[in-house]
């Protein structure tokens, strides 16, 4: 049997993404993909074929106790390669098992290939200005970016379970609850308005979000906005170190337009830009810009917007 | 309490140039403290205000990475150790063996600050493998950090907020969010050259690198390939230029 790759994530829709990733690496290495599951079998996980791991009693899978039951197994089936869906729990799970495991880690793949006897991942680095091609050696562990590759879709093949034990967890949960959020999912989002700095005051959001609800969009914000001045839920945050988003459209609104911002915002289809300094970076990411002043540009647009339904 | 806090000399990503071939100077390129290393120190700074104790700095990186250590001193870490290795060429598991050394060798700490990631490859992977090579338990972005006879941490993930509790000693790691990291004063840096710092090569610590490590085969500059359409006009000529060409492009419906 050809050594398989694997795939896994602590999120269904991620999990999907990974298989996908999983798929076109088999693909490419004539091997086959093995989307590895853990207690039980979620609904709506794609994969060609399953691997059920059973033994962590626990109905909450920890990163640590998913990197152990993983390695385990790992160390029994001899995967080529362990892709792991880049949520902030997965990055834990894949360098527990590069250390476990003792091999190579790549991380944040957005395309990945075989170079030789190397896994390669292309990822961002540098707040988004590098692309860099990062090398490991066979059997290697790579984390793949969320929102990185088209979810796979059906595919549902055969299911093999394996015993790996009780696993023990060092960490005790004792709550667990949702965050807080808009109504909307910003990395669904197809547009997206985004409030930076310049909004001078908490309730000036309403002008913005007005804007968004017009164009049928939802509201996202750079990082003052919701880290240091805690005008919006940290859920908003657009960012190196919040979520990363692709809308078709993004408009930058009283935002500077620091790289860790536009890390998060890069790959949108069409950027446009409003602030009242003309050099500020963010128009060097945009398609579209307008230096003024968002208390008079977004009323603005609101009314251009407003008069094409009359 | 005794808290060791990791930190990195991370390349300026705002200061990175690229030369003409589309490849990133990373060579001579300006570096400084990892902008989110600020936050794990600080908060271990603040725990030890409240604790009693001592925080302990450790960096590896090039002998330039002094002044990045001085810096953490300079915030009021009390002493640091800086491995040497060349930072270009070892990987984060690397990365975290010689951490995980080095904590060794000068602990036991009861607590390991890092943070989520650092500012110029923002991999992650670096504080949980520390806690793997260490065998302690590991929290992973905590928003929140409450320390008695154990540590608990409000864990801050993509959709939901997990309240944990681990003993001690463990390894955590911290989100930016956490805390406005504090500039040290003049006095603090004149004094940040008398405190103790300790040096060690990295292949002294730990010899025998293994090579199945990850290796950089090439960068190049993110293409961009943006508009850049500047708007003129009134506020209302503007707006209305932009709808005007936001349908053109068929992002908004009629």
């Amino acid at each position: 049997m050809t050594a398989s790759i694997w795939s896994y994530s602590d999120s269904i829709s991620v999990a999907n993404e990974v298989a996908s990733a999983a798929k076109g690496l088999a693909d490419a290495t004539g091997s086959e993909t093995v989307a590895v599951e853990i207690g039980e079998k979620r609904g709506g996980v794609h994969g060609e074929s399953f691997l059920l791991l059973t033994g962590p009693r626990e109905a909450y899978n920890s990163p640590e106790v998913a990197a152990e039951a993983i390695s385990r197994a790992a160390q029994q089936q001899k995967p080529r390669v362990i892709l792991v869906g880049a949520t902030r729990n997965g990055r834990e799970v894949a360098a527990r098992l590069a250390v476990k495991l003792k091999v190579g880690c790549l991380s944040d793949a957005t395309k990945l290939s075989v170079e030789g006897e190397m896994l390669v991942a292309e990822r961002s680095a540098f707040a988004g200005k590098v692309v860099a091609k990062v090398g490991v050696p066979f059997p290697a562990v790579a984390t793949v970016k969320v929102g990185g590759y088209q979810a796979l879709e059906g595919g549902d093949g055969g299911t093999a379970k394996l015993d790996v034990g009780p696993v023990d967890s060092l960490v005790r949960l004792l709550e667990s609850r949702r965050k807080e959020s808009g109504t909307v999912d910003l990395r669904k989002a197809k547009i997206i308005v985004s409030a930076g700095r310049g909004v001078k005051k908490k309730e000036d959001l309403g002008i913005l979000q007005t804007l968004a609800n017009e164009m049928g969009g939802a509201l996202g914000c750079s990082r003052p906005i919701s880290s240091d001045l805690g005008w919006l839920p940290e859920e908003h945050h657009i960012g190196l170190t919040g979520i990363t988003v692709k809308p078709d459209l993004y408009l930058a609104v009283g935002i500077s337009g620091q790289l860790q911002h536009v890390a998060g915002m890069k790959d949108s289809k069409v950027v446009v830009a409003i602030n009242t300094d003309k050099d500020a970076p963010i128009f060097q990411a945009a398609d579209y810009g307008i230096v003024g002043d968002l208390y008079q540009v977004v009323p603005a647009i609101e009314k251009a917007l407003a008069s094409r339904h009359n | 309490m005794k808290f060791a806090v990791c930190v990195k000399q991370a390349v300026d990503e705002s200061e990175l140039r690229i030369d003409s071939s589309g490849k990133p100077v990373l060579e001579s390129a300006p570096t400084k403290m990892s902008t989110f290393d600020k936050n794990a120190l600080e908060e271990a700074l603040r725990h030890r205000s409240s604790q009693g104790g001592e925080v302990a700095v450790f960096l590896v990186g090039n002998p330039d990475a002094r002044k990045t250590l001085k810096e953490a001193l300079a915030m009021g870490a009390d002493r640091g150790m800086i491995i040497t290795a060349d930072p270009l060429k070892i990987d984060s598991l690397r990365t975290a063996e010689l951490l995980a050394a080095a904590i060794t060798k000068a602990g036991p700490f009861d607590l390991v600050f890092c943070s989520e990631g650092s500012s110029d490859v923002y991999t992650g992977q670096v504080p949980p493998m520390l806690a793997t090579f260490l065998g302690l338990p590991y929290v992973g972005h905590a928003r929140k950090v409450e320390l008695g006879g154990t540590l608990k941490a409000e864990r801050s993930l993509e959709d939901s907020v997990e309240v944990v509790e681990a003993r001690l000693p463990s390894v955590i790691s911290v989100v930016s969010e956490i805390n406005e990291p504090r500039y040290p004063t003049l006095i603090q840096i004149m004094q940040a050259s008398k405190k103790p710092v300790e040096e060690v090569k990295a292949d002294v610590l730990v010899p025998s690198p293994d090579e199945s490590g990850a290796s950089v085969i090439s960068m190049s500059a993110q293409s961009t390939s943006r508009k850049h359409v500047m708007i003129e006009g009134s506020p209302q000529e503007a707006a209305a230029k932009l709808v005007a060409e936001l349908e053109k492009e068929g992002l908004i419906s009629r």
